[in-house]
């Protein structure tokens, strides 16, 4: 009989304890950041960041906008010849002289007429993330910034917050150092 | 015995998290945006898709038939969404810069909701007839309380508590 009785006991304070874990868990589940896990693993930048063109190690300032389809850089003195384009970067960047191959053209709308600008792909690093993507060539000496970040580079990895710039400077192993 | 006091224990961290957590999320937790998202303007609740741009320091609104009043402004809003015609007052002019130059344009004040959030905001007004959406929300709008993910699109439904 006593036996008994401390047996019920047991069962009953072990049966509130899981009624208890059991409420714990209903309860925390639905508060668990379950749409923040995937933003989570996207990094937060600001909307200016700087980034490092590879292989030559040139760090520039990038406008991220997500209001542009592709992203682009300002080439100037830019000529393309047998599908090579051939360019400097601005005398602020170094003036660097690149000759990439030309991978495609962009159809440019504008308002009254048509114009095609070359796209070449280039390496960045950006944060801890080494970038490879297609960059439309244009002359930017009218706009701030050398590179325009755009959706085609942001939408897997990155998530944009106007509240800052700079928060997320290059790391990627193959950068130098300054 | 032990089994009530653990409850009662993790009831009461349950409580205090219940007490706590809603402040911390409204504080600092932003809203996560899309590339467009559906905003409703106030008060004459007219949805309109908006172009989040991070690109773009100021919002700005497709105004039809713009005429200037004094300190007034009146235009009508795209035919598409309904062609309503709107009085405001200019805020200010401001030059914007556009890929076609400096343009002069009216600012007014307009009121909106995206997502759960209601939010006052200045934009510039201009014929956008050429551009795909009829609202650009610039950074000046985004930076207080949104983060955009550009891989969404229309995730964020306007849902305010007072708009039915």
């Amino acid at each position: 009989m006593k036996m008994v009785s401390k047996h019920n006991r047991s069962q009953k304070s072990s049966a509130s304890l899981s009624v208890g874990l059991m409420f714990l868990l209903v309860l925390i589940i639905p508060l668990l950041p379950v749409g923040e896990a995937s933003a989570g693993e996207k990094m937060t930048i600001g909307e200016v960041e700087e980034v490092v063109l590879m292989p030559w190690g040139v760090r520039v300032s990038a406008r991220i906008d997500t209001g542009a389809a592709t992203s682009s850089l300002d080439a100037r003195e830019l000529t393309v010849k047998n599908n090579i384009a051939e360019f400097k970067l601005p005398k602020k960047y170094g003036s660097l002289q690149l000759r990439l191959p030309v991978k495609e053209w962009q159809k440019i709308r504008s308002a009254d007429f048509k114009e095609q600008r070359p796209v070449v792909e280039i390496t960045f690093c950006m944060g801890p993330k080494l970038i490879h993507t297609h960059v439309t060539l244009n002359d930017r000496s009218a706009v701030r910034y050398p590179l325009i970040i755009g959706r085609n580079v942001l939408k897997d990895n990155f998530v944009v917050d106007c509240m800052h710039s700079n928060c997320l400077p290059p790391s990627c192993p193959e950068v130098p150092s300054r | 015995m032990m089994g009530r006091s653990l409850s009662l224990f993790a009831l009461s961290v349950l409580a205090s998290f219940f007490l706590f957590t809603p402040e911390m999320v409204s504080a600092e937790e932003k809203v996560t945006i899309g590339t467009v998202e559906d905003v409703i303007l106030l008060p004459w609740r007219v949805k309109l898709p908006a172009r989040i741009d991070t690109g773009a320091a100021k919002s700005s609104l497709d105004a039809r038939e713009l005429t200037v009043h004094e300190d007034r402004v009146e235009f009508k809003l795209p035919r598409k969404y309904g062609g309503l015609k709107l009085r405001l007052p200019i805020i200010e002019w401001r030059h914007v810069r556009t890929p076609e130059g400096l343009e002069r344009r009216p600012i007014v004040e307009l009121e909106m909701c995206l997502g759960s959030k209601r939010i006052r905001t200045l934009v510039n007004l201009a014929d956008r007839s050429m551009v795909k959406y009829p609202l650009i929300l610039g950074r000046n709008f985004l930076k207080e309380d949104f983060v955009v993910d550009v891989k969404r699109r229309r995730t964020a439904k306007p849902n305010c508590p007072d708009i039915p």
